[in-house]
């Protein structure tokens, strides 16, 4: 266990990332019962990145999302309610349901804009770093997948941030370890090499060790405030067997907490992901085996937030379509 | 009123927004302030006072706008000089998807005030990579102001309003009209957007003309004067937002329309402003209305090939006199 984590933050976290989790089940039991055209790209096996390593960030730093953004906004804290109320194209979503699923953003929570444009979140991190280093607080967090080192704008970023030693800290979510759906191309043999290349420091972590993520998050963004560098973290994963472009299915099954304390219960066609990779049970048994959480603990931790996304739930189906006549407003100030 | 050339118009209108609001910077300083006709010591000076905000960026469009855009939407106001516009084409997905959109797909919440600055144009020589006319590419882009100014003294006020501008802006110098001498009020000023200006009032046919083709125009309607022709040219300056007003209003008073664009006449801006005038003023035309611009055909480095299909003066008057005697 690393010694930065009190009990009560390790529990918090696990709380963070159980409702990253039903955020997305929530999403995928909203398009299965047809509210919304049911297109996403879900965060489900991503929890142990992009919890731990945006749940340390400040008011002042600025992250820049991808088609994958559901998870980094609730990591962030955004509001459950309005960011499902947004991918059902509502009037009470993040963006009046002008963004959607692929460009949901929340300026107050430090979102600049999400771009679902492989390569769109890493060029635009650049600019919020140099507006940061300008106004001399906060730092940048550039989130992408291991894609985005296939398009030429990554070696651009990459390259302008460590030329002009801008605060960005790129994060970089590798779910290609292996399997079939394979998204990086790149001749170099590891991602590293290329950030490496261009002397910027690199690290690599288990993106499904929660508190791994954390300690190598806290230590990059500590020195990347204090020298004004690029730091580039590679976060390995396993592909959740459900991640089938376009219209995920929810393979893997609704996340069983119990699962934590019983491994004899693991069965189905996907049970090595379950018992080998899914990140919220394996922080879940990890922080039981410490003694940090108990069973009744965590059965309350996820009554929780099962109450916290069934209201979410409701206020998305509340919230009504917006209003033709406004289809136009919005594009200049 | 202060006589100055186009590009020393430009720098003092980015002078004053140094000067009065801290979260300007420029990328691609060097070749925008050097070399422009300011005194060796006046250059220094810019470097200088502003040097923290004078960047002069690797040769990586993509991310130049990339990270405008992202250094916008947290609280600055970028001006990018891309040098010539084909450069900026290497931005295209950066500046249509994410800097076009950020508004509007943040339903507001998010703003990207900044400048894209570029050269365009016919420049002499400059064959088919280093001529282009884009702007009815932008225009065709929701969500950017365009920007097309003809005079120093335009030049100077509309930067102003670009920079000011909460929207990001497209701003289109071509490069012929750099080293124009014209009058200029004195100090810091501003001009508005969608409003367009008559450069030379007439009677007998509206030139609407944009950029440099404000100067050709002018020249033609010299010639023209002395065969008792009178031209009324109207400049847009400003493509988007566009002032249809006044356009319409210029062709209720002569009946006759040409539009003057040095772009490919292909869905270009004259071909928009002739549809606006046959939806909006078509009861006005006498004639049929006529666009002098170039065809569909890559620029050629020859002069007589690059000659033949620029669109100047000459043109203009030739194709005046053949809608008088039709």
């Amino acid at each position: 266990m690393t010694a930065s984590l009190t009990s009560g933050e390790r529990l918090a976290l696990l709380e963070r990332m159980l409702l990253m989790r039903r955020f997305e089940e929530e999403v995928i039991s909203a398009a299965a019962a047809h509210k919304y055209i049911g297109r996403n790209h879900l965060y489900i096996g991503h929890e142990a990145v992009g919890g731990p390593a945006l749940i340390q960030l400040g008011a002042r730093d600025v992250t820049h999302s991808t088609h994958r953004n559901h998870g980094h906004m609730i990591a962030r804290g955004v509001d459950p309610g309005k960011a499902l109320a947004e991918i059902m194209g509502r009037v009470g979503g993040l963006c009046g349901g002008r963004g959607g699923t692929w460009h949901m953003t929340d300026p107050t929570k430090g979102f600049g804009s999400t771009s679902a444009m492989v390569g769109g979140s890493i060029g635009m991190s650049v600019g919020a770093g140099f507006a940061r280093k300008q106004q001399g607080e906060g730092v940048s967090v550039a989130l992408f997948g291991d894609g985005v080192l296939d398009e030429g704008i990554s070696y651009e970023a990459l390259n302008y941030c460590s030329k002009f030693s801008l605060p960005v800290l790129f994060l970089c979510e590798n779910n290609s370890q292996e399997g079939a759906h394979i998204t990086s191309m790149l001749a170099a043999k590891r991602l590293t090499d290329v950030p490496a290349s261009l002397d910027i420091e690199t690290h690599v972590v288990d993106g499904s060790d929660a508190e791994a993520v954390h300690e190598t998050v806290r230590q990059a963004l500590a020195k990347i405030r204090a020298d004004s560098c690029p730091i580039f973290i590679e976060t390995q994963l396993a592909r959740w067997p459900g991640s089938h472009q376009m219209r995920p299915e929810h393979t893997t099954g609704v996340t069983d907490v119990t699962l934590a304390w019983d491994e004899t219960r693991i069965a189905g066609e996907h049970d090595d992901w379950v018992r080998s990779h899914d990140p919220i049970r394996k922080y879940a048994a990890k922080l039981l085996s410490s003694g940090a959480a108990t069973k009744d603990g965590l059965l309350a931790i996820d009554a929780r937030v099962k109450e916290q996304m069934a209201a979410a739930r409701a206020y998305a189906e509340a919230s009504p379509f917006p209003p033709a006549q406004t289809a136009l407003e919005n594009v200049f100030a | 009123m202060a006589r100055k050339t186009f590009a020393t118009g430009m720098l003092d209108a980015l002078g004053h927004s140094l000067q009065q609001d801290p979260s300007v910077a420029v990328f691609g300083a060097w070749s925008f302030i050097v070399g422009r006709g300011l005194p060796a010591e006046q250059e220094e000076a810019f470097f200088e006072k502003y040097g923290d905000r004078l960047i002069d960026p690797p040769t990586s469009e993509s991310v130049i706008a990339a990270m405008a855009t992202g250094a916008a939407v947290c609280g600055m106001r970028p001006f990018v000089n891309f040098g010539t516009s084909s450069f900026a084409f290497e931005a295209w997905n950066q500046i249509i998807n994410e800097t076009g959109n950020a508004r509007f797909m943040s339903n507001g919440q998010l703003k990207a005030p900044l400048v894209f600055h570029m050269y365009c144009g016919i420049r002499g020589g400059g064959a088919a990579q280093h001529s282009q006319s884009p702007q009815s590419m932008f225009a065709n882009a929701p969500g950017l102001e365009l920007v097309m100014p003809s005079t120093p003294a335009d030049a100077q006020g509309l930067l102003r309003t670009a920079i000011k501008s909460d929207n990001p802006t497209i701003f289109l110098t071509h490069t012929k009209l750099l080293q124009w001498m014209g009058d200029t009020p004195d100090g810091d000023f501003a001009t508005p957007f969608g409003k367009a200006d008559v450069k030379r009032a007439g009677r007998d046919i509206t030139v609407v003309a944009t950029s440099l083709m404000v100067r050709e125009a002018l020249t033609a309607a010299e010639t023209l004067a002395k065969e008792g022709i009178e031209i009324e040219i109207v400049d847009p300056r400003t493509i988007v937002p566009l002032d249809t007003a006044a356009i319409c209003a210029s062709v209720e008073k002569t009946g006759r329309l040409l539009v003057a664009e040095e772009a490919v006449a292909t869905c270009s801006i004259a071909s928009e402003i002739i549809t606006i005038v046959a939806e909006h003023a078509l009861h006005a035309l006498k004639a049929p209305p006529v666009r002098v611009a170039r065809p569909s055909a890559p620029l050629a480095y020859a002069p007589t090939l690059e000659k033949v299909v620029t669109p100047d003066a000459e043109k203009i008057v030739a194709a005046v006199r053949r809608m008088l005697t039709k």
